[in-house]
């Protein structure tokens, strides 16, 4: 399903994030990827969202290359992607539920079945009630759940997530955790970027470990 | 919506419920006009400051336009065009007069006759000049009476120069005292309203311009405070299309809100104007002109228009931002 082949990622600051990565995920894997800060975590989700580029090496979805992706073909890709970033990037002039709608109003869905999934997904991080709050007067760990039920709103084949409980209590991040493992269940490709080693373990799922080589 | 890559993943794991595509095409429509719509009144006095501009700016040629036209409406008048007017001398009495008139109405020139005499002459002298009080002190009329000549132009043809040696022919009957054309005024204003048509052409293109640029610059200021927003829906797979919607309809907003107000600009002037106006033909005895304002037509046609250049506008401006954005990635 998602493939490294001899992955390599320099940025133009020069930091080298990634070297000679090659990496295999089956169709519904579910695999934690640790590593200490700065290891190249979020490059590697980066690089499947086609966020960034590698510098070397090629990237399969599907056994395609993303580098034959054209780039009216971008928009599409990303959508079958649920991607929840460390900082969830939300639009602050519109209410939560507007926020988790725009997947869904992207691809063109109607109001009753927009409102139906909304609804499910906002029920699912535990945010019933602050629908029509703005993200301003959210806290830290209730603007990430917003940003979760906003990946997952549009049932996505992949779902990236970079240190989704980041901000959260552990309580909430088992949660979390859980609903990543459910849409798992359903069938969803799941990537996580997490340095939470106690709930990574838990989870007892495959677990990537990202170590520093000097090249 | 059917790259290869889609094709791989099986139907169960796709979006269930998904949208068919003339359905998800028309809800992105009523998505993106409800949402341009809401944003425009975000700020309600930036606003209607450029509907404002707008509006003038489209106003100003309309009512140039609607100027000429009912001056051409007067010009374009065949019954008044051209005219000649006899005085006849001051001993020619009132029958002699008709029977001069009569008399001209069997040339082959004359297309109609009609007698004015010294008594309807000094009672529309009268009502027009305001001087009543005045001219109730004269002892005597001192208006002669006079033949109002239609030539028939058929015969004559249109040059003025014919119309001239028509009226020396006239100048040789003997109760004749002084013969007055009234040609010339038509054929200069005529050549004046030509002149004022391509002054109207050029001043409605260069207004038309004025609006393209209004709108193009409120929607790249509304792109500029909205770059944060535009980044976000493209990290979650907004298309191209679907960031440059909003802003074309807001284009299309602006385009017809302020079409709609410089219509109301215009009636507003005409308004002004039809007392004015009434009074003057009043005085030229004209009670068959009236003021002709915007007709459902040209309504249409002004907002066809006006829509047409906000969406040029904002066309231009997205256009400009995303080609802008794409050399960039």
């Amino acid at each position: 399903m998602i493939e490294f082949k001899q992955v390599s990622k320099k940025y133009p600051t020069g930091q080298l994030a990634l070297y000679n990565v090659n990496l295999t995920l089956e169709a519904g894997e579910m695999v934690f990827i640790t590593g200490h800060s700065g290891a190249g975590k979020s490059t590697l989700l980066k690089l499947v969202a086609m966020l960034e580029r590698p510098s070397k090496g090629e990237v399969l979805i599907g056994n395609r290359p993303l580098s034959k992706l054209s780039q009216s073909q971008i928009p599409n890709y990303r959508r079958r992607i649920g991607f929840i970033f460390q900082d969830p990037h939300l639009l602050y002039d519109r209410s939560v539920f507007d926020n988790i709608a725009l997947p869904l109003r992207i691809s063109g869905m109607g109001q009753a079945e927009t409102r139906r999934r909304v609804q499910a997904a906002v029920d699912k991080v535990g945010l019933v009630g602050k629908e029509k709050t703005f993200p301003l007067m959210l806290s830290a760990g209730e603007k990430q759940r917003v940003g979760i039920a906003r990946a997952m709103v549009n049932k996505p084949t992949i779902i990236l997530a970079d240190e989704p409980t980041g901000n959260l209590d552990p309580e909430l991040s088992q949660d979390i955790m859980y609903t990543f493992a459910q849409f798992n269940e359903l069938g969803a490709t799941v990537m996580i970027a997490s340095h939470d080693h106690g709930l990574v373990e838990r989870m007892q799922k495959r677990t990537i470990v990202l170590q520093k080589v000097e090249p | 919506m059917s790259t290869p890559t889609n094709r791989k993943i099986p139907p169960a794991k796709r979006n269930t419920g998904k949208t068919n595509p003339l359905s998800a095409w028309f809800n992105q429509q009523k998505e993106a006009m409800r949402f341009s719509m809401e944003r425009m009144w975000f700020n309600p006095m930036s606003t209607w400051i450029t509907l404002a501009a707008i509006a003038i700016a489209l106003s100003l040629p309309t009512s140039l336009h609607l100027l000429l036209k009912n001056l051409q409406t007067l010009t374009a008048d065949k019954r008044q065009v051209p005219t000649v007017t006899l005085f006849l001398k001051q001993q020619v009495g009132e029958q002699q007069a008709k029977d001069l008139a009569e008399l001209m109405s069997g040339l082959v020139e004359v297309e109609n006759t009609e007698v004015v005499t010294r008594e309807q002459a000094m009672d529309k002298f009268r009502k027009i000049s305001g001087f009543a009080k005045t001219l109730d002190t004269l002892t005597e009329n001192p208006l002669p009476n006079a033949v109002i000549i239609t030539p028939n132009l058929q015969q004559l043809g249109d040059e003025a120069v014919d119309v001239e040696a028509f009226a020396n022919k006239l100048r040789k009957y003997s109760e004749v005292e002084d013969v007055q054309v009234d040609v010339e005024w038509i054929q200069r204003l005529r050549a004046i309203l030509n002149i004022a048509d391509r002054i109207v052409l050029v001043v409605s293109v260069l207004l038309g311009l004025t609006v393209l640029l209004v709108v193009g610059n409120t929607i790249r200021l509304d792109i500029e405070n909205r770059k944060e927003e535009i980044r976000v829906t493209r990290l979650i797979g907004a298309t191209n299309a679907y960031i440059r919607r909003p802003f074309l309809y807001g284009g299309i907003w602006f385009g017809l809100f302020g079409g709609v107000l410089s219509l109301v600009i215009v009636h507003a002037a005409l308004l002004f104007m039809v007392k004015p106006v009434r009074q003057l033909t009043d005085l030229y005895g004209n009670t068959l002109f009236t003021i002709s304002g915007v007709d459902v037509l040209m309504t249409l046609e002004i907002l066809l228009f006006s829509c047409l250049l906000g969406i040029v506008g904002a066309w231009l401006a997205v256009g400009r931002y995303l080609w802008k954005d794409e050399q960039a990635a």
